[in-house]
Parts: structure tokens; sequence; C-alpha cells
């Protein structure tokens, strides 16, 4: 490459920035502090090689980085298109869904990532670095902040909220817990310098990705899920978890460089993020092309009926029983429910009885639930006496006894008890 | 009225045992009531009203007016004196001033926390007044969490909690600190030694982060009876205070009894075990069906005298009207017991110092505590359990054999007049200060020429960014760290690990019987070594280092083990010195070495050596304050070597004790070296040592009080009924300086002590 051009093409914007420097301190009684000023000169020098652009506010600086990555160059084929596809899918959709980014467009999402120099949440961790992707027209702008210095933080939170707009919406990994958290930190010290911290709509990835996949991956991780439901390798990555020794190296020796690994990491994340995100609703839609275990239809499935969306829901159990293999026997149970409750009491039946047949061994609360069926619908005491003995049975053979399942054994004695009694008369 | 009754003939009873070394009444008091202040408001007025209650104490009344002018206050007065109202009534008015005043309770216990904030809200609820109060503290739920930063108007916490978890997340309480008008330290005198240092290092980061977002918090303190109440509490706020001590409460009769078992082994000096005697007391007492509360001093011997009472008045009583109560038991156990022993279900407790605090227990009638406390102080404290409502009650202290409980026998006035107890705190520690700098600059960046609360700090922030903790960046240092400071500093038990024994007589039944400071276990739990405990004799079959473990099995052998523990001084620094008489003594820096070295195994009734063997630990290192007073006068350089050092063992044996008192502290906190020839000075020298690294300020007080402590050294071995020094007085029994037995070692050191008060009182 060719660094003479490079530095070149930096050069303006160096000067501009020392323009913008002088006048302010000229307004200024006393003089600046020479050494820093030519110290920044330097620092900003080797910012621009990693293709940061110097910002000044009031006597601060941030820098930041903004570019285009043409959607094709997004490792990941027709993404552009499929972005559309999944912005139709939450329009057309009426769900409340946690998902949803029906009333968003699609500009407006910032997929959002930070570094922090700490992973505890206290007032002494700091973000050194915060990075978003959004969508543009010619591709996926990516845009990172980094804390030139502690003592610039106002400049950093500036620009960064300078960007931000009302109804922008994040996208975020775990951002709920402990992204956001830390940015209202940190914008607590220089509250009374930047604007206010708007309150943003914010869709929590990593909460998704728990529903979906915590029973089927070992960790929930992001670089995890990347590896096993996103196809992305990272190969050389530097690990997250190297930012705060980095960014101390780099404030120690004022050299970027050091950060440079780190900063690949973040964009690397918030890229991840996008298509992630159109992973997961496509999954939610059964989009054509999506293969999905039977696992995640009932983890969906589950999903959905804790949002209230039961017919999305029922569908998501369906598409697990035809799946068959592990998690039909879950499906049929959950499906069964269902269907009682909507009065269905004959389909429900049929489904916990096959709900027991898949199984290893007979799910108890299906034969509770068959039990109350013979005893409540059918009136047929026999049988709900029979079903309610087997279950005792099995019961007993587990061995060991949880606090629930000894809830559930009183529970079945007390049923045999009352059927006894109503035999009786 | 039967109990009433039977009350006062035991205690007539009691009169005539010879056991008694000491009766003190302690005469009624009517209560002194003034009207309510001008400016207190009504609705306070009403929800008063509504208790019969028609005007104020004189101290909650005085309370009350200090803190509405913003002065900072500290009360002192006895327990069930209605201090909570020194704290709650200012709080409540000061709300109904600015409803959006904020106040913060600091609590040196959880249990303490949650009684507080149900008397509080049973007061609030009386009023029309919108007042929140929520604990927070290690058990608060992460969603009620949010709800106390934002709207407590009231937050209980404790020092632990405010430390580790409120001051580092300080912009998650931004309403609180802005709005924070009152701060409410309770039971202010525990906050001495090492933990009042940690504590008050908190309150210096607690006081920076409100200077922050602007606000500027009146203190309320209230304390047990100590003799400095309000140095202490102007040290720990770092703020000047008034003394509130115009106790108007009434106090019912009140007997204090001193019973010293009697002697069992005349030549040792030895007596019954106070353990037992106890035993019998409160039986007496319980089988009368009278409320009886034991403290005793261990774990380990709540639990014995537990089952002891247990089984004597098991045909009396059903086993669960007598209670144990300790740390260790669950919240809801300790809670179901406060409630028992307040409805008068539950008729004995046996405690440690955990009831010693205001926990509510309602009204006992009578307190037995096996042994001295260890403070005078907490002796206030236990005896205040009884009789708390007007009643007549009685307070019995049993004594140990030990020393410190012996000399305190002999000079009740000690409890009766006036205390004489300093608590003490360095908060300039500088490990301690160091620390607490960390967990303050990750809070808030320091700025060029900030002070900690008025200590210079700039140079130890120098040394933070050179090891590359802190940033210094255009004049501020900032935290440059990934660790989160305050998870790595404890206030209570930093840098004092434990031993922990371990009986495992019993293979199926192992049992922790006991603990012991590192430096003690070197002599008295290295393998091999006789451990005395309960009087039973314990072989230490392996000592884990490492874990900090100590394995032993009882066994029945006629010898006991003397261990060689190496001790060296080495003076780093004088700070202060001055003469005494012949003598010198000195105030500084110190590095203390020690190495346990052999031991030797000791026949019982002879002394006589009959094995030996090394012990293999690491030497330890301990870096401090003391003192060192070192004799050079004719009568002792000429004595011989051996004597010489049986004379200082002798005289720091002493020293030690009384000085613990002096200084009220734990045995463990101050420690005594003699030395025949000390590095330093190449003199016969006595040190007393801050057992803790970079010094509590113990031995400082020492420095300063040194007249009265070697009075009270005097006199206290002059008072000792042995001839010839006994374990008891001077720690050795029958030591002579020559070969005739005419002059015992204790003679010389009553007469080494004398010649150095003796020119003190010429030169002054």
């Amino acid at each position: 490459m060719n660094i003479k051009t490079k530095l070149n093409r930096m050069k303006g914007h160096l000067q501009l920035d020392k323009g913008l420097k002088e006048t302010k301190f000229s307004n200024q009684q006393q003089a600046p502090e020479v050494e820093e000023t030519v110290a920044d000169d330097e620092l900003t020098l080797k910012w621009s090689q990693l293709g940061f652009k110097p910002y000044v506010y009031e006597d601060q600086l941030s820098y930041e980085k903004r570019y285009t990555v043409p959607f094709d160059r997004m490792g990941k084929t027709n993404l552009q298109k499929e972005l559309f596809e999944v912005k139709e899918l939450w329009k057309k959709s009426d769900l409340d869904h946690p998902l949803s980014s029906k009333e968003v467009p699609l500009n407006r999402m910032l997929f959002f990532d930070t570094e922090t120099t700490g992973l505890s949440s206290g007032a002494g961790n700091s973000i050194f670095l915060i990075g978003y992707a959004r969508i543009v027209e010619e591709g996926v702008e990516i845009t990172q902040h980094i804390l030139k210095d502690p003592s610039s933080e106002a400049a950093f939170l500036y620009r960064f909220l300078l960007d931000f707009q009302e109804d922008d919406y994040l996208v975020s990994y775990n951002g709920k817990a402990f992204d956001w958290p830390q940015v209202k930190t940190r914008h607590t010290f220089v509250r009374n310098q930047v604007p206010r911290l708007p309150s943003f709509g914010h869709i929590d990835l990593l909460h998704a990705a728990r529903r979906l996949w915590k029973h089927e991956l070992p960790s929930c991780r992001l670089s995890i899920v990347e590896k096993e439901k996103l196809g992305i390798n990272r190969g050389l990555d530097t690990p997250g978890s190297m930012a705060p020794i980095l960014y101390f190296d780099y404030i120690h020796d004022k050299d970027p460089n050091h950060l440079k690994g780190i900063i690949e990491h973040n964009d690397q994340d918030v890229r991840s993020l996008v298509s992630l995100y159109v992973i997961l609703t496509k999954r939610l839609f059964f989009s054509e092309g999506v293969k999905m275990s039977t696992m995640e239809h009932v983890q969906i499935g589950n999903w959905f009926e804790q949002t209230k969306a039961i017919n999305m829901a029922k569908d998501h159990y369906i598409k697990a029983i035809d799946n068959g293999g592990n998690g039909r026997e879950e499906a049929y149970f959950k499906l069964a429910v269902l269907e009682k409750k909507d009065n269905n009491v004959m389909v429900a039946k049929e489904l916990f009885l096959k709900c027991i047949s898949v199984g290893t061994l007979p799910k108890i609360e299906a034969m509770i639930e068959l039990a109350k069926i013979a005893e409540h619908h059918e009136k047929d005491l026999e049988a709900a006496y029979e079903i309610s003995r087997k279950a005792m049975g099995n019961l007993k053979k587990s061995a060991r006894l949880t606090a629930s399942s000894k809830r559930i054994v009183q529970d079945v004695e007390k049923r045999l008890l009352r059927l006894e009694k109503k035999m009786m008369k | 009225m039967f109990g009433k009754k039977s009350l006062t003939e035991l205690i007539s009873q009691l009169k005539s045992d010879p056991n008694v070394t000491h009766w003190h009444e302690i005469e009624e008091q009517p209560a002194s009531i003034v009207p309510y202040p001008k400016n207190m408001d009504n609705r306070i007025k009403t929800a008063l009203g509504k208790r019969e209650i028609h005007g104020l104490y004189t101290h909650q009344s005085s309370a009350f007016e200090a803190v509405l002018n913003n002065e900072n206050i500290v009360a002192v007065t006895p327990t069930a004196s209605g201090k909570t109202f020194c704290y709650n009534l200012p709080v409540i008015q000061r709300h109904i001033n600015r409803p959006n005043s904020r106040a913060l309770y600091i609590f040196p216990t959880k249990a303490l926390a949650q009684d507080q904030k149900s008397e509080i809200n049973e007061f609030i609820d009386d009023m029309d007044v919108n007042i929140n109060s929520y604990t927070y503290d290690g058990d608060t739920p992460a969603n009620i969490r949010q709800v106390v930063r934002k709207a407590g108007h009231i937050v209980i916490t404790n020092p632990d909690m405010l430390h580790s978890s409120v001051l580092p997340h300080h912009t998650k309480w931004i309403s609180l600190f802005e709005n924070l008008e009152t701060v409410v330290i309770d039971e202010l005198h525990t906050y001495r030694g090492v933990f009042g240092s940690h504590v008050a290092n908190v309150i210096r980061r607690l006081k920076r982060i409100c200077k922050y977002y602007g606000s500027n918090p009146t203190f309320i303190c209230t304390s047990a009876t100590i003799a400095n109440p309000l140095e202490l509490t102007e040290e720990l706020i770092g703020e000047k205070a008034r003394l509130i001590d115009n106790n108007g409460a009434p106090k019912g009769k009140k007997h204090f009894v001193l019973y010293n078992p009697p002697i069992v082994n005349k030549q040792l000096n030895v007596r019954k075990s106070s353990t037992k005697v106890v035993n019998e007391i409160a039986a007496t007492f319980l089988k009368e069906k009278i409320q009886t509360i034991v403290f005793s001093r261990s774990r380990v011997s709540v639990e014995i005298i537990l089952s002891h009472l247990q089984e004597l008045v098991k045909k009396d009583l059903n086993r669960k009207s007598i209670r144990g109560y300790r740390g260790g038991y669950l919240p809801n156990q300790r809670r179901e017991i406060e409630r028992n022993l307040r409805n008068g279900e539950t008729i004995g407790v046996v405690s440690t110092n955990a009831l010693e605090l205001g926990v509510d227990i309602g009204q006992l009638q009578v307190c037995v505590m096996n042994g001295y406390p260890g403070s005078i102080a907490s002796s206030w404290q236990q005896a205040g359990r009884a009789g708390r409502r007007m009643d007549e009650s009685i307070v019995i202290m049993v004594a140990n054999s030990n020393p410190l409980d012996q000399y305190l026998f002999q000079h009740p006035e000690f409890f009766f007049e006036g205390s004489p107890e300093t608590a003490r705190l360095n908060k300039d520690n500088l490990i301690i200060l160091v620390d607490h700098l960390k967990c303050a600059a990750y809070e808030l960046p320091f700025e060029r020429g900030e002070t900690f609360d008025g200590t210079e700090i700039e140079e130890i922030l120098y040394y933070l960014a050179e090891e590359r903790v802190l940033h210094e960046q255009r004049n501020k240092w900032y935290w440059m760290n990934d660790a989160f400071p305050a998870h790595n500093i404890s206030l209570r038990s930093a840098a004092q690990e434990n031993v922990i024994i371990i009986d495992q007589s019993h293979v199926e039944k192992h049992r922790v019987i006991g603990e012991m400071d590192t430096f003690s276990a070197m002599t008295l739990l290295h393998d091999e070594a006789i451990y005395l405990h309960e009087g039973v004799q314990y072989q230490v079959e392996y000592l884990d280092w490492d874990e900090k473990k100590a394995y032993v099995r009882e066994v029945d052998v006629e010898y006991f083990t003397d261990a060689n523990l190496a001790v060296q001084l080495k003076v780093l620094d004088i700070d202060k010195e001055k003469q005494l008489g012949t003598s010198l003594l000195e105030y500084g820096d110190m590095m203390v070495t020690a190495m346990a070295t052999i031991f030797k195994k000791l026949k019982l009734e002879t002394f006589e050596n009959i094995g030996s063997g090394p012990i293999h630990l690491p030497e330890q290192e301990l870096h401090t304050n003391g003192i060192a007073l070192s004799f050079s006068s004719d009568e002792i350089t000429n004595m011989r070597e051996d004597v010489v050092e049986q004379m200082l063992m002798g005289l720091a044996h002493v020293l030690q004790h009384v000085a613990c008192v002096r200084v009220m502290c734990d045995k463990n906190d101050l420690h005594a070296v003699p030395e025949v020839k000390a590095i330093h000075s190449e003199k016969p020298t006595v040190f007393l040592y801050d057992r803790y690294p970079g010094g509590i300020g113990l031995s400082d007080t020492v420095y300063k009080q040194i007249d009265v402590i070697l009075h009270d050294a005097i006199d206290f071995i002059d008072r000792c009924t042995c001839s010839e020094g006994c374990p008891s007085c001077i720690g050795i029994a029958g030591a002579y300086s020559d070969f005739e037995r005419e002059v015992s070692v204790k003679k010389i050191i009553l007469s080494s002590l004398n010649s150095i008060i003796k020119h003190k009182a010429t030169t002054l």
C-alpha cells in the first residue's frame, strides 16, 4: 500500500483540526499546553494510519472511523435481500414480540457494541470503544468512536450522541445488562457537558440466543453462536477479554497499534449482530431456506406462547412434531395443553397419548393430564384411576425426588384418594 | 408475680455467697422530660402522642435541636434510652421541611438494619407523610434494589455494603447523593481498630462522592459509653461534632455483681471453670422461670453452656425455651429467637456478643457473663440487656482465671467509676489508606491538589500511577485497571487470617473447636503441640499452614509443650521518645520477624524437660508501630542475664494485659516482646507493638498514657494474692533472682516499675 498517499490524505484532516484548535485556544487568555498539542498531533497521525479522524469538542479530542461495507462484502450472500425480507416480515405481522422491529425503519437500527476497561459495572469501569453498524443504501455503515484518553470522555460521548437520533433503535448482545447501563454510568460523569441521553428502544439478541440455543450450545457467547449458527470463524481474533490490558498499554505508550486487534474484534461483533438478527427473525417466521432443529421449534414455540402469540406457537410445535427427534415429546405435550385450553379436549387427548408413546419414560405430567380428561370430561373414573396409578408407579421408579416432583407425588396421591372415594359411591 | 418475688429472694441468697467479690447497686433514676421542641412538626407530635409520649427525654430534645441546626452530633446513651428517636425524629422533620431530602443509615450488622427498618416504618405509618425507608444489603433482591436507589428516602445499610456496592456504583444513586442531608452512624463504638480505620476511610469516600454531587450531609452518631466518644466521632467523620450525653431516660434499680469462682489449685492460682459456675448460676434463675441471658465469648462455649443448661432444666421446661444465639445461625432462626424472647416464650438465651448490639429482644431480668467481655463498653452493653424497662434486675459477671479478668476483679472501680477505655482508629494507616485511595480513584478521578478529606495524598497517587494502577492525564489521576478494587478489600478481616482448630477425635464427626491468630498458632498449634481447650488436652496431629487448619485429637498425657519463638524486633525509625528516670521510652516504626524454632515437652508437675523437637514453619514478618521501654539502671544491668530475662518476661506479660485494658483492644491486637539486649539500644527492653501491618494506633496510645499504665501495672502485681508471682500476674511462678530464693522476680519487677514512677514524680 502507498503509505505516502495515505498520509497525504490525512494531512488535510490534521491541519483542519489544528486550525480549529488554534482558534479555540486563541480565545483564551492562557497559552495552551504546548507539549500536549504536539503530542496530540503525533497521536492523531498514528490514529489516522488506522483510519480514525480526530474531532474536537471543547478542549478535548475524540477519534472516529466511519466507512461503508458493500453488502456483497459482508460475508453473507444476499444480505441486502434478506434484510428487506426480515423487514417485511415484521411489518406484516402484528406480533408484540421482543425481536420486533415493526415500527423501526431499517436505517434507524443500530447494531451496537462497546469495549471497556473492565468487566465490573462500577464507576471506575470506562468505555473506550463504541462501535455500531447501520444499514444504508450501499451497504452496512460501520462507525467506531475511540476514547483518546480518560480526560477526553466528554468529546468521546459527545461525538457518539451527535450521531444518534431519538427514534434510533439499539440492537445489541447483552447490551441491556451490560453495555447500555455502562453508557449511562459514563454519561453521568459528563452530563453537564453533553446532550441528554435519549431513551432508545433496545433489542437484546443475547436473550433471543439463550431462548433458542441454551440447551444446544455449550454457552451463548457471541463467538460460539457465530461459529455454530452463522458459520463465521474468527481465526486469529483478539479476544474481548484482552481489551482492558490493550487499552492500558495504549494509554501508556500512546501507540494506537495496541488497539488494532480489538478494533477489528469490535468491527466483527457489530457485523455479526446484523446477520444474527436476520437469521433469528427468519427462524421465528419459518422463512424459506432456513433449516431448523426440532428443539429450536419447541423453544421458539415456548417463546411465542409467553408473548401470547398462541397460533405462532402452535405452528412451531406442529413443525417440531413433523421434524421428529429430540424435542418431539415436549412439542406434543405443549401443543396438547394449548388445545385443551382451546377446549379441543379430544384433540388434546390424542396428543397427550402421543406424547406418552414417544418418550422412553412416559411423561408424568401428560399422564396426569390424561387422568384429568378421563375424570372430568369422559367421566370414566376407572380409566382415570388406572392411569393415575401408572403415573404413581413411574414416579416411584424415578429414584431422586426433587421438591417439585414431591409436590407431584402429593397431587397424584390426592387424586387417587379422591377417585377411590368417588368409585365407592 | 411469683417470678418477681423469687428474683428478690435469689438476689438476697446470692448476697451471702462468699465468692461474690463485689456488689454494686445502681439506683433507679426518674425520667427527665422536656416539652417538644418548637420547630417540631405537629404530625410528629401526634404520632408520638399515639404512643403515649408527650415530651422528649432531654437527650432526644438536644439531639433534635442540634441536628436541625446542622450540627454533627454524637449521642452517648445507655441501652433502652430511646436513642433511635435521636436520629429518627430529626430525619423525619428534615423530610417534612424538604420532601426530597434523603438520609443514609449505617448499622454495623444486617440484623440491626432490619430491626431499625421495622421500627421506623411503624412510626412513619402512624404519620401522614410519604417517606420510603428500605434496607439495602446483600439480601436485597435485584428488582428491589432499583427502587431503593431511586426512591429510598431513608436507605439503611452497613459499612461493607456502602464500601463494596453503593459507592463504587454511585452513578446509580444520583438522587440519594444529590439530596443526602443526614448520615446516621449507629453503634459508633464498634468502629475502632482495624475495622474502624477502614470505615473512617469509607466515610472519607462517602463525603467525596457527596461533594461531587453537591451535598453536605450532617452526621448523627450514637455510641455506647466509651472514654472518648467525641474524639472517635471526629476521627471517623473527619468533622467537628457535638457531644450529647444528657441522658433523660429513666433507669430501674440494677445490681451488678462480680463473682470470682473459688480457687481449686492454690499453687498455680487456678480457679474453678467459669463456664461451670455460669451454668449453675443461670440454672438457678431459669428454674424459677426468670428470663435470663448468658453471654459467652466464643461460639464454642455458647454451645457448651447451652447444652448444659438445656440438660439442667429439661425436667422443668421444654428445651425450646432455652435457645442459643450466635453468628452462624440463619437470619430466620435469629428473628424467631428474638420474637420468642420478646413474647416470653423463650426464657433463656445463651449468646455471643451478637446480641450485644441493639437488636430488640425486650426485657430480661438477669444477665450472666462468662468472663469479662473484653471491654468495659461491651460489659455495659451486655449488662444493659437486663432490666431494660425500669424493673429491678441483676447482672452477674463471672471471672475467668486469666490475668485480665483477675485484674479487673481487683479493680471493680473500672466498671463503676466512669469508663477508662479509649477507642482508637488510625485512618492513615498506609495500607488501609492506599486500599481506599484505590477505591476512591475508581469512583472518581483525583485532581491535582485534591486531598483525601484533608490528608495529603499526592505522593501515593504518583506511586499508584507508577505501578500503572492509575494514569495521570491533564492534572487528574484516572483509574486504569480492569479490577474492581472494593472486592479485594474486606473491612473486617484484612490480613488477620486465623488458623481453624479441628478436632478429629471422632472419625465420623470432625468439628471445629476454635481458632487462633497465625502468630500464636506458630507456637501453640505446631505439629505435636499439646493444645489445651476448655481444660481438655489435645495433640496437634497436623498443622496445614497453607490452608490455615490445625487437626487435633483428644489425648491424656502428663506433659505440656512449650515452643520457642525467635522474635526479633528491628526499630526502623524513632518518632518520639521520653526519658523516664533511667529508663527510656521510644515510639516508632518497627519490623517484627518471628520464627518458631523448637519445642520442649515439659512434665506437668515438675516442669522437667522430657523431650523436644523441631518446628518447621516459615518466618513471619510484620511491619508496624510499637514502643520500646528500655532499662539502664545499675540495679538491672548488674543482674544475672537469666534473671533479667525472667524479669522482662514478667514485665511484658503484665504490661500487655494492663495496656490492653487501657487502650480497649483484644489481647491479640497488642503484642509484647521482651529482649535482654535489644538490637537498637543494646539494653534490656520490653516492646509492645500493634499486631496489624502499619499499626492501628494502639501503641501510640500506650506511649501517651504510659504513666497510668505503669501505675496500673504496679497496682495489679501488688494486689495479686500470690507471694512469689503466679500465672495470673507476672505469668511465671516461683522465679527468684538468687539461689537463696530471697528476692523474687515479682519483687524486682515491682521495684523497677516503682523506680520509673518515682523518678517521674520527682522530675515533675
